[in-house]
C-alpha cells in the first residue's frame, strides 16, 4: 500500500534536486506532459479498486500519453491551432472521472469497514 | 516481468517518472529566483533596460545638439551679413574719415604764384604793383577745395596734406598753413573724383581757378586714372561732440 506513495515521494524529492534547466519553449510542452502523466497515474489507481488493474495497460498508457499529450501540443504550436487544448480537455475530464470513481470506492470500502465493525461486534455479543 | 506486474509497483514506477515531471515542470514554469541562470538573464534584461535607457537619451542628446547647431548655423548666417554691414560702413567711414590713404582716379590741379606777372608789373608800375596780388592766397586754396567738394571731390589733398573735417587753410605770414603744416607754394592739389566732372567745375567762367589762370597765374589741371591719396597725419580732438542717443 505504502510502495507507491514512497514511489512518489521519491519522484518529487529528486525532481526537485535535479536542476535540468528546461528551454523556455519546452516548458508547456512538459506541462501537458504531466498533466497526461497524472491521467495515467489516476487510471491505474481507479483500476487498482475496481480489481481490474493491468500493469502492461498502465505503463503503455503512461509513456503513450505523455509522449502523444506533448507531440500535440508541439504539433499544434508549428500550426497556429491551439491543439493542446485537446489533450487538457481529455484528460482533464478523465481525471475528474476517475476520481469521482476513487472517491466512490473509497467511500464504499469505509461503509464496508464499519457494516464489518458491527456485525462483529454483534457476533461477539 | 513478474517484478513489474505487481500493482504496487508498476504504479510506484508511474508515480515516480510522475513527480520527476511534476517538479521539472514547476522548475521549468516558476523557476529558481536565485539560480545563476535566472540571475544572468535577470542581469541581461536590467542591462538591456538601461542600454535601451541610454538610447534614448542619446537620441534626445543628438536632437538637442541638431537643433543647436541649426540655430548656430543660421545666426552664423546672419551674422556673416552682419559683419559684411559692418565692414561696408567701415570701408565707407575710412574713406570719410580721411584717417586712411586711398586711391582712385582724380585730377591734380598746379597752383604757383605769378612771379612772371609780378616782375612784369614791377618792372611797368613800381609803386602801384601789389605784391599780394600776384601770390596765392589761403582763400584762392579755400575756394578751389570748396569747388572740388561741390563737383564730388571724395578725398582732397594740398601738397599731400589730406583735407578733412577739422582742416583749417589759413595764411601764416608768407606761408599758408594747412594742418598745423606750413605750405609754399607752388602747391599741387590732388582729389580724387570723377576727373571729367572735377575738370569741368573748376573751368567754369566763374570759378576760382578760372579767376586765377585769367588773372595769368600758372594754374594747369592734370587728370590721373590713378591717384593716391595720403592719410591725414595730425590729432583730432573730440571733448564737446557725443553721438547723439538714439
Amino acid at each position: 500500500m505504502w510502495v507507491p506513495f514512497l514511489g512518489l515521494l521519491i519522484g518529487l524529492l529528486i525532481g526537485t534536486v535535479l536542476n535540468i534547466p528546461i528551454p523556455g519553449v519546452l516548458a508547456k510542452y512538459l506541462s501537458i506532459a504531466v498533466l497526461a502523466a497524472l491521467d495515467s497515474a489516476f487510471g491505474g489507481i481507479k483500476s487498482i479498486f475496481e480489481e481490474k488493474f493491468n500493469a502492461t495497460i498502465l505503463l503503455t498508457g503512461f509513456f503513450a500519453n505523455t509522449l502523444m499529450a506533448a507531440l500535440l501540443a508541439y504539433l499544434g504550436d508549428q500550426l497556429g491551432v491551439d491543439l493542446y487544448l485537446a489533450a487538457v480537455i481529455a484528460f482533464g475530464v478523465r481525471l475528474f472521472q476517475n476520481l469521482a470513481i476513487i472517491r466512490r470506492e473509497l467511500l464504499d470500502k469505509m461503509v464496508e469497514k464499519r457494516q464489518l465493525k458491527r456485525r462483529k461486534g454483534d457476533n461477539s455479543e | 516481468m513478474r517484478f513489474f506486474k505487481n500493482w504496487q509497483f508498476s504504479l510506484a514506477f508511474v508515480l515516480f517518472l510522475t513527480g520527476i515531471m511534476l517538479m521539472l515542470a514547476l522548475h521549468a514554469i516558476h523557476g529558481e529566483a536565485d539560480s545563476p541562470t535566472q540571475q544572468k538573464n535577470k542581469r541581461l534584461i536590467t542591462m538591456i533596460q538601461q542600454q535601451e535607457e541610454e538610447l534614448e537619451q542619446l537620441k534626445k542628446n543628438i536632437n538637442e545638439k541638431r537643433e543647436s547647431l541649426n540655430k548656430y548655423q543660421k545666426n552664423l548666417s546672419e551674422g556673416k551679413l552682419e559683419t559684411e554691414k559692418l565692414q561696408y560702413e567701415l570701408d565707407k567711414l575710412l574713406v570719410l574719415s580721411g584717417l586712411y590713404p586711398v586711391q582712385g582716379e582724380g585730377i591734380t590741379v598746379h597752383l604757383d604764384d605769378n612771379t612772371k606777372g609780378k616782375e612784369l608789373a614791377l618792372q611797368k608800375n613800381p609803386e602801384q604793383t601789389r605784391i599780394e596780388d600776384f601770390l596765392i592766397h589761403d582763400k584762392h586754396l579755400l575756394y578751389i577745395v570748396y569747388e572740388l567738394r561741390a563737383a564730388g571731390a571724395e578725398a582732397i589733398s594740398i601738397n599731400n596734406q589730406r583735407i578733412i573735417n577739422s582742416t583749417d587753410i589759413r595764411c601764416v605770414g608768407t606761408t599758408i598753413q594747412v594742418n598745423a603744416e606750413r605750405l609754399a607754394p607752388p602747391f599741387i592739389i590732388k582729389a580724387i573724383g570723377d576727373p571729367d566732372n572735377l575738370t569741368r567745375v573748376l573751368e567754369t567762367e566763374r570759378s576760382q581757378y578760372n579767376i586765377l589762370k585769367m588773372a595769368g597765374f600758372p594754374v594747369s589741371i592734370e587728370k590721373h586714372s590713378n591717384l593716391v591719396i595720403e592719410s591725414y597725419k595730425g590729432s583730432y580732438q573730440f571733448t564737446q561732440a557725443q553721438p547723439k542717443e538714439e
